[in-house]
C-alpha cells in the first residue's frame, strides 16, 4: 500500500505505483502489520522498521505459510493438514523442527496442567 | 525417546511458551559436558550417542539398544538393563544440563541493559495471532484445520521470519549499512536463502539432466 508513504522511493513488489487494477498481494489487507514490526525489532532490526521491509516480510510469510500447506496437502491424507504433515516436511531444518517440538511438546503439557487444574477446582 | 533428538530448550516455568534458544536448536552447539547436543532432527543420534558412550557397538550390543528403545523388558539381557539404566542416567544428567543452561540464561538476562530488555521481551513475546493464521490455512485447504496445525504453522513462520532478519542484517551490515533494512536488504537476504533451499518454492520445475 504505498500511499502510506509521501516518497515511493522503495519499489514494492509486485505494487504498481499509483495504484492500478491489481490482483493478488497487491491489494490485498495487510494481516500482519502490527505483529510483524514487534518481531522484526525483537529479531534485530531498528524499532521503527521500515514500511516496505515490513510489507516484503508479510508477502514473504504468506507465500511460505501457503507453500508450506500446499506440500502439507499432497503428503499424507490427501486434501487435509495434519501436525505430522508439516513435522516431516521440516524434518530437514533444525532450527525449524526443533521449535515445533518444543511448541506441541509445551502446548501437552499446558493443557495437562489445565485439566489437573481444573479437576482440582472441582474436586474442592 | 525420539523426542529427545530436539533438544529440551529450558522453558521458563509459568505457561511462556516462547522458548528463545537459538543457540541450543542450532546443529552441532556443546553442552556444558563437550557432548555435541543432541539437536540431530533424525531419532538415530540418540542411539548413536548411547552406542559412543558405551565405547563398543557390538551387535549384541544394537539389539539391546533396540529392545531398550522398545522398552521391551521380556528381551532385556542383563547387559541391556544396564544400557537402560545408563540411558535413565544419562537424561537426568541431561536434565541437569539443562538447569545449568537455564540458569545461565537468568544471569544472561539480568545483566541486560534496557534496550537489550526491550528487545528481548519483543522477540519472546511477538507472535502471530492464531485467528489470522487459522482463517489463512483454511482459505487454502477449504477444511478447517486442528488448533495443533495453527501452532505449528504460526512457530513456524516465527523462525523463519528470524532466519530472513538476521541474513538480511548480515547483508546489511556487509554492504556498510546501518538499520533500518531496507528492501535490497529483504530481497538479498531471500536471494540467498533461496540457494540454500531455506525457501520453499514449488513453482520452478528442476531440471536435473540435459
Amino acid at each position: 500500500m504505498a500511499d502510506e508513504e509521501e516518497d515511493p522511493t522503495y519499489e514494492e513488489e509486485n505494487e504498481e505505483i499509483g495504484g492500478g487494477v491489481e490482483g493478488g498481494q497487491g491489494k490485498r489487507k495487510r494481516l500482519f502489520s502490527k505483529e510483524l514490526r514487534c518481531m522484526m525489532y525483537g529479531f534485530g532490526d531498528d524499532q521503527n522498521p521500515y514500511t516496505e521491509s515490513v510489507d516484503i516480510l508479510e508477502d514473504l510469510v504468506i507465500e511460505f505459510i501457503t507453500e508450506m500447506t500446499h506440500k502439507a496437502m499432497s503428503i499424507g491424507r490427501q486434501g487435509r493438514v495434519q501436525v505430522e504433515d508439516i513435522v516431516f516436511l521440516i524434518r530437514k531444518d533444525p532450527r525449524k523442527f526443533a521449535r515445533v517440538k518444543d511448541l506441541l511438546t509445551m502446548n501437552e503439557e499446558l493443557k495437562r496442567a489445565r485439566k489437573a487444574f481444573d479437576e482440582a477446582n472441582y474436586g474442592s | 525417546m525420539a523426542m529427545d533428538g530436539a533438544c529440551e530448550s529450558p522453558a521458563e516455568k509459568g505457561g511462556e511458551t516462547e522458548v528463545s534458544d537459538e543457540a541450543a536448536a542450532g546443529p552441532g552447539a556443546t553442552d556444558a559436558d563437550g557432548h555435541p547436543e543432541e539437536a540431530d532432527a533424525d531419532g538415530d543420534g540418540d542411539l548413536k550417542e548411547a552406542a559412543t558412550e558405551e565405547g563398543e557397538l557390538k551387535s549384541q550390543d544394537i539389539s539391546d539398544l533396540t529392545a531398550v528403545e522398545r522398552e521391551d523388558s521380556s528381551l532385556l539381557t542383563p547387559a541391556a538393563k544396564k544400557l537402560k539404566i545408563d540411558t535413565k542416567e544419562k537424561k537426568e544428567k541431561k536434565q541437569k544440563v539443562d538447569e545449568d543452561e537455564i540458569q545461565k540464561m537468568q544471569i544472561l538476562v539480568s545483566s541486560f541493559s534496557e534496550e537489550q530488555l526491550n528487545r528481548y521481551e519483543m522477540y519472546r513475546r511477538s507472535a502471530f495471532p492464531k485467528a489470522a493464521i487459522k482463517r489463512l490455512i483454511q482459505s487454502i485447504t477449504g477444511t478447517s484445520v486442528s488448533q495443533n496445525v495453527v501452532i505449528a504453522m504460526s512457530g513456524i513462520s516465527k523462525v523463519f521470519v528470524g532466519e530472513v532478519v538476521e541474513e538480511a542484517l548480515d547483508v546489511c551490515e556487509k554492504w556498510g549499512e546501518m538499520p533500518p533494512l531496507q528492501p535490497k536488504h529483504m530481497r538479498e537476504a531471500v536471494r540467498r536463502l533461496k540457494s540454500k533451499g531455506q525457501i520453499p518454492n514449488s513453482k520452478h520445475k528442476k531440471i536435473i539432466f540435459f
